[in-house]
Parts: C-alpha cells; structure tokens; sequence
C-alpha cells in the first residue's frame, strides 16, 4: 500500500517535471526540473531495491552532470527563445512522430507475450543482497569486467576531448 | 516480498512517457541545450526500465547495464556541452536551425 | 509500520534538529570568542553572561530586517535557494550515529535517526545537492558578483568532493560496510585514524574546502567579492545560508570522526558525551584554522584540490588496497 502511494507520487513528479523540462522558457527552469526527474528516478530505484544505483542516479546523474549543465547554462548566459517550439509543420510532425513511438512502447509494455507485460512468471526470491554494492562489485569485477575497463578509457578519452574541445586557442 | 509491487507494467508504462516526453523534446524544441536535456530524460527512461526487469528476474545484469548508461551518458554530456561552447562562441546562438552551414 | 516505530523516529528526528539548531547557534558563539581570543580581544561580552546570547541577539534583529528581493532577480529560485542549503545539511545529520545503542521501554534503540546501509554514499549524495542551493543562490542574485562568487564555490566543492570521497574508501575497504552505524562499532578495539592517518589528513582538508571555510572561503570573503553568493540574500534568507555553513561543519565533522576518530568509543563517559567531545574539538580547530591561515587564491585552491589531494587520496587507496591483500 505504502509502495503505491510513493510510486505514485513519485511517478506523478516526474511526469510533471519532464513536461516542465521539453515546454518550458527559460532553460536554467528546464535544468532544475530535470533534476526533479532524476530525484524521482532515484526514488523509484529505491522502490526497485537499487539502492546502489539509486545513489549513484543522485551522486553523479543529479549532481554531476546537471551541475555541469548549469555552469555552461550560467556561463554562457544562453538568451531565451522567442518561440519555445519549432515553428511551423515541423513542430506537427515532431508530436506525431513522439505519439507514434508512444503507441509502440505501450503496445510492447501492455502485449501478453511479447513484452513480458500481462503473463510473466512470479518474481524469483531475491539474494538478501541484491543491490548493494558488495553484490554490484561482485559482477563487475568478473563477469563485466571488460566493459569496465573500456569504460574507462572511454571516460578519459572524454575528459581529454572536453578539454581540447573548449580550450581557448591563444592566438 | 517476492511480486514486484505495483506490477512491473506500471514501471514499464512509466518509462515508455518518460521516453516519449524526451522524444518530443528532441524534435520539437531548437535550443541545442534543451535538446541536450531532452536526451538525458531518454537515457533515464531506459535506466528505469532496466531496473525494472532486472528486479522482475532478480539479476544484477541490469544494475550493471544502468552503470554503464551512466558512465557513457557523462562522457556524452562532457563533449556535447564542450561542442556547444565552441559552437556558442564562435556564432553566438544555440540555436540548431543557425548551425547550418553544411547544408545544400 | 507499528505506533513505537513512528513514535521512536519522530522523537530522534526532533532532538537531532534540536541538537543541531542549539548547537549552531553555541557554535557560532563559540567561533566569535575564540576568534576573539585568539586575535587578543574579547569577543562578544556584554548579551548575556559570557556574551553567550548574542546569536540569539543576532537572530533576532536578521528577522527583523527588510528582506529584500532584487527587481531582475529570479524570484521562485531566489526563495528556494537558501532553503536548499538547510536542507541538505540537516537531512545529512540524519544518518551520523552519536552512540551506539540505549534501552529503553524494553526496545533497543539506535542512537541514529536512520541507518541507511548505503550511508557513506547517501552522504555523498546529500553533499552533492548542497552545491545546488550554492550555484542557484548566485545566479538568481541576477548580479556579478554573486554570479561569480556562487560559481567558484560550487566549482571549488565539486572539487573536493571527489578527494573527500575517495579518502572515506580504504575505512570501507577496512570495514567492508558501507553504514556509518557499523563503521563506528569497528572501532571499538582501534580508531581508524592510527592505520589511516594520510586518509584522515586529507579527509581533513576536504572537509574545510566542503565547507568553503577559511583558509578557502575566497569565493565569500569580504573582502574579496562583496559577501560571494550570498550578497543580495537579506534577513532570514541570510540566516538560512548562515546556519547551512554551520550545519555544514557539523555534518563533516561528525563523518570525520564517525569514519577515523572512533565516533562514540572511549574510555569512562557514556558514547554521546565522547561524541559531543569529539565534535566540539573538530569545531575548535575548524576556527584555530580560521584564526592562523591566510586565504588560498582561487587557482591555488584549486591546484590543490586536483592535483594533490585526488592524486593522494588515489594513492593512499591503492597503498591501502595492496596492504589489505597483502594481509590475506
């Protein structure tokens, strides 16, 4: 009982916030709602029983990555928009398009045997562990243990474009 | 407490919005930034999805696939915004229809 | 959910906050005597004895003052900003134990208003979101100085909590936990500040740039940007960000010692009076260091923090890892 009312609340913000984010003006707005989503998000992994994830959605989603939205969002000092959305029949064909891929989610989600939505099996008992870190570590030190070092490196390959990228050439 | 609860269709449901909403945002908004953000709300939706199942069937897989969907996503948003300032100083607009000189 | 449970977390959760706003407010007393002291004067003297009622002086005439809203300034986020900065610091003291265990109506219960097994990263997470209340109260000042101020303080805590955060890992790697309850009982035999010194050194120093206190408070000091962030803010808007830096401190000093100075073990005296002891040391130093140091220049500041403290904390866990294995 207690689970619903919270994914509904929960459910409920985040669908506000990211109607906030694509609609609305001024962009440091849209920014600060979209941490909303996150925050929401956040909550609903805590629901899920991910926790580990849950506070690496707030650690580095909400308060990395936004944060660095913000400072280019304050530093650059964007202008608003006059029109908020693309004007003419783009804009038309952008709502359409976003219905058509809507319909299909839910056709998949809702389908009794291809998306696994009406008819699943009951959920095995899960490990008293089952996400904390000690579990999550566990798995991504041997079976992912590829993709974690490629990710890696991607990572630095980030760090090192970024900083190529938005140098300032003195001339 | 074995049963996902509330079912996992209603988790399902709510990322298949959650995608769309960033999906509309993607195409019908023209501030490079916000078109940014648009895909961030597509990457979340995706995590929670993920999540989702991987409670359903009790595997770790999917924590694992949203790390990872984490790390890329922070690595996307590093360059992407590093782009947008080098866009934004040189022509002084984010917006993508001004940022057109390939075309034709 | 039964009655006791709920009876039990509301009775914590208010003396937790009620410990913290006294404390903030002997906290701030305390930092103008010392100072005082320390700088061959006296300090406040005169409201009441020792002077000790002046913050509530103080407090009294910021409530009192016009709060003032500047007429280009983001209205929504210029009120929510402030409260932002409270709120993270006081939902962080929520998972700091200050004893282990007491009886009471035949119930054991924890001297921790939650014990969240992921707390070390939930503090994490909370520190992380006290960046916003920072960065948005500069940017809706709609002013330069603010403009500027709020974001070298956000880039300067962004910093530091990169080498905060790895300096808690060797205690986790020590203790295998991720809760701040059972990292404080792994301490019963030996606090971890005896093996982990370097740690604690440099958890030390994050702990102060966290906090944007000298000797790194260039981005708010007076006389270097008008007041930083918080120069537009007035009255009770002020006294939020005010008691945030303090609630702040208090929070950093309480996952200092939880994680090296044995939270509450000690000899004779029962765990929260050690713990309290412990805290009102921290804060000591916190102004002996205010008193001693000049302030670091802002790209002094951060040199240090990225490319000496990450590159420490890095190593110390490293060292740390090798040891543990090597130990079997």
């Amino acid at each position: 009982m207690l689970e619903t009312i919270l994914f509904a609340f929960f459910a409920l913000t985040a669908i506000f916030c990211a109607l906030g984010v694509v609609f609305h003006k001024n962009p440091v707005h849209c920014a600060l709602l979209l941490v909303g989503v996150l925050l929401s998000l956040s909550g609903l992994f805590i629901l899920l029983s991910a926790q580990f994830i849950a506070a690496l959605q707030v650690i580095v989603y909400a308060g990395a990555i936004m944060v660095l939205f913000l400072f280019v969002l304050m530093l650059l000092n964007f202008r608003q928009d006059p029109d908020v959305l693309t004007p003419g029949a783009a804009k038309g064909f952008g709502f359409l398009f976003g219905l058509l891929v809507m319909v299909e989610l839910l056709w998949t989600a809702l389908s009794p045997n291809g998306g696994e939505g009406g008819g699943l099996p009951a959920a095995p008992p899960l490990p008293a562990d089952f996400g904390s870190p000690a579990a999550i570590g566990k798995i991504l030190y041997t079976t992912w243990l590829f993709p974690f070092e490629i990710t890696s490196i991607l990572l630095l390959v980030a760090v090192v474009g970024a900083v190529v990228l938005a140098k300032r050439k003195f001339a | 407490m074995n049963s996902v609860m509330p079912p996992l269709v209603a988790y399902q449901i709510l990322a298949a919005i959650l995608f769309t909403i960033g999906v509309v945002g993607v195409l019908v908004r023209r501030s490079a930034l916000i078109i940014f953000m648009s895909i961030e709300l597509m990457l979340n939706a995706v995590n929670l999805s993920f999540v989702a199942f991987s409670r359903q069937h009790g595997s770790m897989d999917g924590h694992i696939f949203v790390f990872f969907v984490m790390a890329v996503a922070a690595a996307e948003v590093a360059i992407g915004l590093a782009i947008l300032v080098a866009i934004f100083r040189k022509k002084e607009t984010a917006n993508v229809d001004d940022v057109h000189l390939l075309k034709g | 959910m039964d009655l006791a449970l709920i009876i039990e977390s509301a009775v914590k959760v208010l003396v937790v906050l009620g410990f913290t706003c006294v404390s903030v407010i002997l906290i701030v007393w305390m930092e103008r005597k010392v100072l005082g002291h320390m700088q061959d004067r006296i300090g406040p003297e005169r409201v009441g004895p020792f002077g000790i009622l002046q913050t509530v002086a103080d407090g009294i005439k910021l409530f009192m003052k016009e709060d003032l809203v500047p007429k280009q300034a983001d209205k929504v986020l210029f009120f929510v900003a402030p409260g932002l900065s409270i709120v993270t610091a006081l939902v962080a003291m929520s998972v700091i134990p200050w004893g282990d265990s007491v009886e009471l109506f035949g119930r054991t219960i924890m001297l921790h208003v939650t014990d969240v097994n992921v707390a070390v990263l939930f503090l994490l997470g909370t520190t992380s979101m006290g960046v916003y209340g920072i960065v948005l109260g500069g940017w809706s000042s709609n002013s330069k100085y603010p403009l500027l101020g709020g974001l070298r303080s956000s880039a300067q805590m962004i910093s530091y909590e990169l080498a905060q955060g790895i300096a808690i890992v060797p205690i986790i790697m020590l203790t295998g936990t991720l809760s701040l309850a059972e990292i404080g009982r792994a301490q019963a035999k030996m606090w971890f500040v005896i093996p982990q010194f370097f740690g604690f050194v440099i958890y030390i120093i994050c702990a102060v740039a966290e906090t944007n206190r000298a000797p790194f408070d260039l981005a708010e000091a007076e006389s270097e940007l008008v007041a930083g962030f918080h120069t537009e803010f007035s009255s009770m808007k002020f006294a939020l960000y005010f008691l945030s830096e303090y609630a702040n401190m208090m929070v950093v000093s309480g996952v200092a010692i939880t994680c090296f100075l044995g939270a509450w073990n000690g000899p004779v005296l029962p765990g929260p009076v050690w713990f309290l002891l412990k805290l009102g040391f921290f804060i000591f130093c916190y102004i002996w260091l205010r008193a001693t140091f000049p302030r670091l220049r802002y790209d002094q500041l951060m040199s240090l923090g990225w490319k000496v403290l990450l590159p420490a904390s890095l190593l110390n866990m490293a060292v740390t890892a090798v040891v543990l294995v090597m130990k079997g």
